[in-house]
């Protein structure tokens, strides 16, 4: 029993000396959770997007008393400012400087958009304001039917960025609308139908984006320790004869692998708690992981991954190949598993690469036991499928891995 | 001349044997291309929304019916009661639902569909506002019309991936390629022989250089004809823009790798080096996340990244993303400036006899 946790200690003191087991295991999952949890947890969430848009108005002021140009330009202006102090402003405004030629800054903020450098370019075009007097008039019922009232919103289709800041601008323009309807007496604001949002299905509560996103980021934590740590440590010893050293002490090979086991078990759980306490207070994660379930779980995805690192150990000859081995399955696991994407809607062949990833099974586990994802699997699969991983690796690496190669 | 066409080709048939090197180089772009390109093909989103109706009987529900008719990019499913509606939206039959019973709308979510219930919230904001407009019979008077200003072959976000991947593929080949490899000749004495021979090592880095650069360049080509193929992705692709810059930046890369090989000793240590930047860029330089949604500390540091600037050259030599002519040339002399200045460095201070 010495032994074995002195083993366990050598191997959990030597993990955390080594700069590339911390970068792998603590560094990089807290850069993914900040990286996500900033850029796709702020997707909708006013205060925390901006986008670069540019406003031209070419439209002359009307003859009529109201200058409904002026009301869409306000209407973006109130978006460029910050909905409070230290959060940034959906929109940042560029437009053109006064006297500057409204044409020649359209033609320079069209090649901005195109570029990248711009998200949208709105323009409400000459006739702007006569044309929504004609609307009005009931001289169009449609979109289509007249130019009138049109607003030009100008974007790049496939950028992410650009699509969802044309869809906010989307959503101004038919506030906008609804307030110039309501002034002018057509439309009733009090008549209104009400909207309500409800969650049905887990907890029947919305779930913030960092608590879905914790666990998966734990999860990838314990992946990446088995994938690359495992097999890096053991073939890298095998290979360098420091395991050779080993063998001339009393200590037997089951020995050195139940120490193994338990230093790889203690830096797992050093990686959960780290990436719990930075999940809670610097992303306000409150998912709770105290209960039965959720701690099998964690401890399930522990021992899969240590036994999937001692399959990739067994099946290749050097410390390079190994590394090469878990390099090529990373990102299938971690893609194919629905941890950070959903995964509906693939062609057979990678559906079937998703069932059989145990990872798949590990996160929709965790995530349901925690309460911040939805069954896809009885709970009696989830389970049984990574105890069936664990099984066939502790099989393969059994007979396959070779602890002395200079024996 | 002859001693470097022998060295080029020891070079070409060493690699060409590393299987491990062949692995990375090759198959390591088509398996993020296969994944990615499934996964966004098949993401749900707006374009293809599927939404489950509950309409009471009895309730004015035709201007309801107008708009969801009129909406192009739902698919609607009608249910009978609001409670298999909510079974529906549970089990994800459909993406999410709206119940009318004659007071107001209420639109049901998966709350675990955390990544995706922006875009169904916007989706069902849109039918609200038309749904009141057409309820009190009345015309909108302001039209957004959109405009796409991009390029053709721009045609979904997985087509501005895919430059992003080849550019990734190029960075972590350049990076590795020589720091990888010249530690490796070094750790196993490879090199403190070849020195003793009247080998100019400046030949020997040439002709990994030369290799490589080869070998990069088809894998992009292949990467590039898979997505095209399984895909049915379009590009508009700038053949000798797109070689230049492929041999710009991967030259650029392997000096870049210089900086590796000369603070680490071991070749696992290179590539773990190599590894963790490569990711680290990977995730910041706009191929994933658009850099326009990133704080503006992340934004800044995706500005100082060379993978940045590799994934835009890449997006605009394959028609996919315009960047202005003066931007596309002083991107490619900065790679080809990277390795003019660090590539000597090599040659003089990484291709040494190891001291003892």
């Amino acid at each position: 029993m010495k032994g074995i946790l002195w083993v366990a200690r050598v191997q959990l003191v030597t993990a955390l000396r080594e700069r590339e087991t911390l970068f792998w295991f603590v560094i990089f999952p807290v850069f993914i959770l900040a990286l996500l949890a900033s850029v796709v947890g702020s997707i909708g969430k006013e205060g925390e997007m901006n986008f670069d848009l540019t406003l031209v108005n070419l439209a002359k002021p009307s003859s009529a008393s109201v200058d409904f140009a002026a009301i869409v330009e306000r209407a973006f202006e109130e978006t460029g400012k910050p909905p409070a102090p230290g959060k940034q402003p959906l929109f940042t405004l560029h437009r053109p400087a006064p006297g500057e030629d409204s044409q020649a800054f359209l033609v320079r903020e069209e090649k901005a958009l195109r570029i990248g450098r711009r998200a949208v370019v709105v323009v409400l075009p000459e006739g702007f304001n006569e044309g929504i007097l004609g609307r009005a008039g009931g001289a169009a019922a449609g979109p289509s039917g007249s130019t009138g009232g049109r607003v030009l919103v100008y974007y790049t289709k496939g950028s992410d960025a650009s699509e969802i800041a044309a869809s906010i601008v989307e959503q101004v323009l038919a506030g906008v609308d609804q307030r110039i309807l309501a002034e002018s007496g057509r439309f009733q604001t009090a008549a209104s139908v009400p909207t309500e949002t409800r969650w049905v299905g887990v907890g029947a509560t919305e779930i913030a984006y960092v608590d879905f996103l914790l666990p998966g980021v734990i999860l990838m934590g314990f992946f990446l320790s088995g994938l690359f740590g495992v097999p890096g440590s053991v073939l890298f010893a095998r290979d360098r004869k420091i395991l050779q050293r080993y063998w001339v002490t009393p200590l037997e090979v089951r020995q050195y692998l139940a120490g193994f086991s338990l230093g790889h078990l203690g830096l797992c759980v050093c990686q959960f708690f780290l990436l719990l306490v930075i999940g809670r207070y610097a992303f306000g994660a409150k998912v709770l992981f105290a209960e039965l379930v959720p701690v099998l779980f964690l401890v399930l995805s522990a021992v899969t991954f240590l036994a999937f690192g001692f399959f990739i150990a067994a099946v290749v000859r050097t410390a390079n190949a190994g590394m090469a081995l878990a390099n090529l399955l990373n990102m299938p696991m971690l893609f194919l598993s629905g941890l950070f994407f959903p995964v509906r809607g693939l062609p057979l062949v990678l559906k079937a690469i998703v069932y059989a990833n145990p990872m798949s099974y590990l996160v929709e586990g965790l995530r349901t036991s925690l309460g911040v994802g939805a069954r896809e699997f009885p709970l009696e699969v989830t389970f049984g499928v990574p105890l069936l991983w664990i099984a066939v690796c502790t099989v393969v690496a059994s007979r396959r891995l070779q602890w002395d190669v200079g024996r | 001349m002859k001693a470097f066409l022998a060295l080029v080709r020891a070079e070409a048939v060493l690699l060409l044997r590393d299987r491990i090197a062949l692995l990375l180089i090759f198959l390591f772009p088509l398996v993020f291309i296969l994944i990615f390109g499934f996964l966004m093909g098949g993401r749900g989103g707006p374009q293809s929304a599927r939404i489950g109706v509950a309409l009471a009987s009895g309730t004015d529900s035709g201007a309801l019916e107008a708009v969801l008719e009129g909406a192009a990019s739902l698919r609607v499913t009608h249910y009978a009661l609001s409670s298999a509606l909510e079974e529906a939206v549970a089990k994800r039959d459909v993406d999410f639902g709206l119940v009318w019973a004659g007071e107001k709308l209420v639109f049901l979510y998966d709350p675990s569909r955390v990544q995706e219930n922006f875009a169904f919230q916007q989706l069902a904001q849109g039918i609200a506002t038309d749904f009141n407009l057409r309820r009190q019979s009345v015309s909108p008077l302001l039209a957004a019309e959109k405009i796409d200003l991009g390029k053709k072959a721009a045609a979904n976000s997985f087509s501005l991936l895919v430059p992003g991947i080849l550019a990734f593929a190029v960075l972590s080949a350049g990076l590795f390629a020589v720091s990888g490899h010249l530690t490796a000749m070094k750790e196993r004495k490879i090199l403190d022989r070849l020195l003793v021979t009247p080998m100019r090592p400046v030949h020997l880095l040439a002709a990994i250089v030369v290799v490589r650069l080869a070998v990069v360049y088809v894998s992009t080509l292949i990467t590039l004809f898979v997505s095209m193929t399984v895909f049915r992705v379009s590009f508009d692709v700038d053949w000798p823009r797109y070689t230049l810059f492929v041999a710009a930046s991967t030259l650029g890369m392997m000096g870049f790798g210089t900086l590796i090989a000369l603070v680490v000793r071991r070749s696992s240590s290179a590539g773990y080096l190599a590894n963790i930047l490569g990711m680290v860029m990977m995730f910041l330089s706009g191929i994933y996340f658009p850099i326009e949604m990133m704080p503006s500390v992340l934004r800044a540091v995706s500005r100082a990244l060379p993978l940045t600037y590799m994934a835009e050259g890449m997006r605009y030599t394959t028609g996919v993303a315009e960047i202005s002519g003066l931007r596309f040339w002083v991107v490619t002399a900065v790679f080809f400036g990277m390795a003019a200045v660090l590539l000597p460095v090599l040659a003089r201070y990484v291709m040494v006899p190891e001291r003892r």
